[in-house]
């Protein structure tokens, strides 16, 4: 089981902004780890953006899940981890990381604040130690207010999309993917 | 449970057309990057394309002047058939290249008393089988050794208990075997298993309700079925999976509509041809496995295909061969 | 032009190799197009990259070579053998006759083992399925294997000339076994790691234990207790587990027929010459899962021992098991062990 990254984001009107993130793509081949990380960011912001306030959602897209809380003052995260690790286990994280954030970094900061200026330090911490989720004693606190039930669960990244909307086509339009990324979209896609 | 869903527009009818158009298609790409890197299955790959235009009934589209040549230029010296011009000979490729020649009667193309010494000559003391000269053991070959030879009718030349006994050594408390003995079960060994066992008349060694019972836990919520525990599905597996089934006469323990559901659903609308799952790109070998699972499951517009060699009902009561079921 | 183009990408790769004998993974680079004076070869950080663009040229030119050589009607030098077989099985590593031809080459001396587990370990970095790069590392530890015990033979014949010699050369045998046996552990834990449920992985480690350490109580003691982390952390990895059922039934074998009134020591008819007693991985070493070595005592007390051993063993077991089971609900893989671990029991 791995979580691959952890990302804090600020769900602006129309567009979300990334303000911190931390990865490990150890596991994946040297190469495609730049491609990987940009794709891991660009889905984050997208998960974001279309999800609503005050919600907890799980994306499952081919061997990944991506989980997302935005709580109602706009702050999101989105860990995005391997089908093994424990979903539960995943929004505990998340709670924790939004909680500390607020506490850490003012609320005039979020709308504006980019990775450079944001500090914050505790990210890569959180998401070396919840590697192993035995070992982040998470596992026995039970989170009371954590109703499993009202987690959606959304089977492909096509449901978050809008209708005549394509996945394809938002990748292509994306500032924020290299053209190495694209490259790297297209042969992934279809190939097992 | 790691599975795929499948979406409310994937296909749901069979196109035969589209299929045979595919693999009648898939030869002329000869110069193609993908057609390179498979180059050392070829034999094989021809073996997959053909029985599928058989079972659709489409065999005569394809060039059996030119596929008959291209397996006597592989016949080496020392009887095995490699899977292309210039590669080495492999019991892999001499079972491929030996059904080929049924599908077309044509057996006396290649020197089949040099077949049968080279599979002979690959047999172990203790009763396996090497895939090549350079000594790789595993059950595969096995299967391969026994279906070249029953297809010829030379079963007698092997030491047949002994190639039983190794086989058996390899059947795991779960009832299942693996490649040697003390490795996982996995279906696609299982099957080879299986055949074995029907092609050696040995069926009865077999805990049938314990295999019958791993196997169709194969199936997941999809319809798929995956080859082990916590694996996705894979069209391929509606083969190695199904035919063992029928094979030990255990086939309905398996929900068939819902299998049937996410076969096709593997189909490409588009280019023609199965893929391993649903949106994945297709090739000539889960094409085959695909067409076949369907046979196996009913499907009157395809011919009835034999669950044991993988080959069409009609070709080997021709050749007169009828593989043991259990029933 | 291409010919030349190639021709010197081939080259390109072999030199990579000599000039960082420590890469340690291989991979292609998204890149749709060439890009002027620059080599499509990129070593970064014992990387060795090569850019999409050029594989297509690349791979039809080694493809056709080889082939050409096989059906006699080109001549190929052994130093260009070796490059065209490497660059080939580089990029397509299922390519069975490639690798006979370095069997081959193996056999006349033009390679020596360690080359070629090296190639197939790089292989494995960007391919680690590959049955045929399995398939060719078991039959190049056989020719380890074989080379070590006709070595071994020989020490038995002329025992009484050079005793001294031979127990140097004896050690370094064994050390070289252990390391090798080290290694393919490494190898096999990093394919496993990169494909889950990684069927040609485990079964290739489960061939290297019974063909290297047959025998050998304390590395299957080693084996089981580094694979509890590493099955902890992949619950649902039928083939790791199944890896843990195979540790598990050979020790209980090893210790049930370990005879009761001669020590605990390994006997040499076990295979134990060839790997030495210390553990073969260091880093593995620290943890103890109550091995019995080195009890003294006579027949009754031994027998007793090794039956707590076993009892140990399974309480360990069914501990690890219900443990995970409750951490990770709705694994099959669990259970299926879970069952497994009884049906042991059971058979004991
Ligand atoms: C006549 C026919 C149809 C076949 C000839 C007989 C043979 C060669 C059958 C092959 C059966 C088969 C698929 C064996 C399994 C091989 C194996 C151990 C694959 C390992 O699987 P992974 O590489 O882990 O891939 P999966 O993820 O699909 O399990």
């Amino acid at each position: 089981m791995k979580l691959y990254s952890l990302s804090i984001l600020y769900k602006g009107a129309t567009k979300s902004n990334l303000l911190k993130a931390a990865y490990d793509l150890s596991s994946f081949s040297f190469f495609q780890r730049s491609s990987i990380q940009e794709f891991m960011t660009f889905t984050s912001a997208l998960i974001v953006e279309r999800t609503s306030q005050g919600t907890r959602a799980s994306v499952k897209e081919q061997e990944y899940l991506c989980h997302v809380y935005v709580r109602n003052d706009n702050l999101g995260a989105v860990v995005i981890a391997d089908t093994e690790y424990p979903q539960r286990v995943c929004f505990t994280l998340l709670d924790k990381v939004l909680e500390e954030f607020s506490r850490q970094v003012d609320s005039i900061d979020w709308p504006s604040g980019n990775p450079d200026t944001i500090n914050y330090k505790a990210l890569d911490i959180h998401l070396s130690k919840y590697q192993n989720p035995r070992e982040a004693d998470a596992m026995t606190k039970v989170q009371a207010e954590l109703d499993e039930t009202k987690i959606i669960l959304h089977n492909t990244m096509e449901s978050l999309l809008e209708r005549g909307e394509k996945l394809d086509d938002l990748v292509a339009k994306s500032e924020h993917l290299g053209n190495q990324s694209k490259a790297f979209y297209k042969t992934a896609r279809k190939q097992n | 449970v790691k599975d795929v869903i499948i979406k409310p527009d994937a296909p749901s009818t069979l196109l035969l057309e589209k299929h045979a158009d595919y693999i009648a298609a898939y030869g002329s790409k000869k110069d193609d990057y993908e057609y390179t890197l498979s180059e050392y299955l070829r034999m094989s790959g021809i073996y997959w394309g053909l029985t599928v235009m058989d079972l659709m009934g489409q065999l005569p589209r394809m060039n059996q002047q030119e596929i008959i040549d291209f397996i006597k230029a592989c016949q080496h010296e020392c009887g095995g058939i490699s899977a292309s011009i210039g590669h080495d000979p492999h019991l892999l490729y001499t079972l491929s290249a030996v059904q080929i020649l049924c599908l077309y009667d044509s057996i006396d193309a290649i020197d089949v008393d040099k077949v049968v010494e080279y599979v002979k000559g690959l047999q172990q003391e203790d009763g396996s089988f090497a895939g090549d000269k350079w000594g790789e053991i595993d059950t595969r070959f096995s299967f391969c050794a026994v279906a070249t030879l029953a297809l010829l009718g030379k079963m007698d030349t092997i030491n047949v208990d002994k190639a039983v006994e190794f086989v058996l050594s390899c059947m795991n408390f779960d009832g299942g075997f693996g490649c040697r003995p003390g490795s996982e079960s996995h279906a696609g060994q299982i099957y080879c298993c299986t055949g074995f066992l029907s092609l050696t008349g040995q069926l009865h060694q077999l805990n049938a309700d314990l295999l019958g019972w791993w196997l169709c836990e194969r199936q997941l919520p999809s319809g798929g079925l995956n080859g082990r525990p916590e694996k996705l599905p894979d069209v391929c597996y509606s083969w190695w999976v199904l035919a063992s089934l029928k094979i030990i006469g255990r086939i309905c323990w398996i929900d068939k509509d819902k299998l049937r559901k996410f076969i096709l659903a593997c189909q490409d609308e588009e280019t023609g041809g199965f893929a391993d799952r649903p949106g994945d790109m297709v090739d000539p070998f889960h094409t085959l496995f695909g067409v076949a699972g369907l046979s196996l499951l009913g499907d009157e517009q395809i011919k009835p295909v034999n669950p044991v060699l993988c080959m069409p009902e009609d070709v080997l009561q021709r050749i007169g061969l009828q593989p043991d079921l259990l029933s | 032009e291409v010919d030349v183009l190639v021709q010197r990408v081939v080259k390109d790769i072999a030199n990579a190799f000599k000039k960082n004998p420590s890469i340690d993974e291989i991979g292609v680079i998204p890149c749709p197009e060439a890009r002027y004076n620059r080599s499509p070869i990129v070593l970064v950080e014992n990387k060795l990259g090569v850019e999409s663009w050029c594989v297509k040229f690349l791979l039809p030119y080694v493809h056709n070579k080889l082939l050409l050589y096989r059906q006699r009607k080109h001549w190929l030098d052994r130093e260009a053998l070796v490059d065209i077989t490497c660059t080939l099985l580089l990029l397509n590593p299922d390519f069975t006759t490639a690798w006979n031809v370095r069997k081959e080459l193996l056999l006349c001396g033009v390679l020596n083992p360690e080359k070629d587990l090296y190639l197939g370990k790089l292989a494995l970095t960007k391919f680690p399925k590959s049955p045929e790069t399995w398939i060719h590392r078991r039959w190049v530890l056989q020719q380890v294997l074989n080379q070590v015990s006709t070595l071994d033979h020989n020490k038995n014949q002329q025992q009484a000339e050079a005793v001294q010699a031979d127990a140097e050369r004896n050690e370094q045998l064994s050390d070289r076994l252990a390391r090798t046996l080290c290694q393919e552990m490494k190898v096999c834990s990093d394919a496993a790691g990169r494909y889950p449920s990684n069927y040609n992985a485990w079964s290739h480690r489960i061939w290297v234990l019974q063909h290297m350490a047959r025998g050998n109580v304390k590395v299957f003691h080693d084996e089981l207790s580094s694979m509890r982390v590493w099955v902890s952390m992949h619950v649902s990895d039928h083939s790791g587990f199944h890896y843990r059922q195979f540790l598990l039934k050979e020790l209980i074998a090893e210790i049930c027929k370990r005879p009761a009134h001669t020590s605990t020591s390994c006997s040499p008819q076990r295979g134990c010459s060839t790997v030495p007693e210390g553990s073969p991985c260091p880093h593995s070493r620290s943890h103890s899962n109550g091995e019995p070595s080195g009890q003294e005592a006579g027949g009754e007390e031994d027998s007793h021992a090794d039956f707590t051993t076993v009892l140990q063993l399974f309480h360990q077991e069914m501990d690890l098991c219900s443990d995970l089971i409750q951490s990770f609900p709705g694994h099959e893989t669990l259970w299926s062990h879970r069952r497994h671990v009884f049906y042991l029991w059971d058979q004991w």
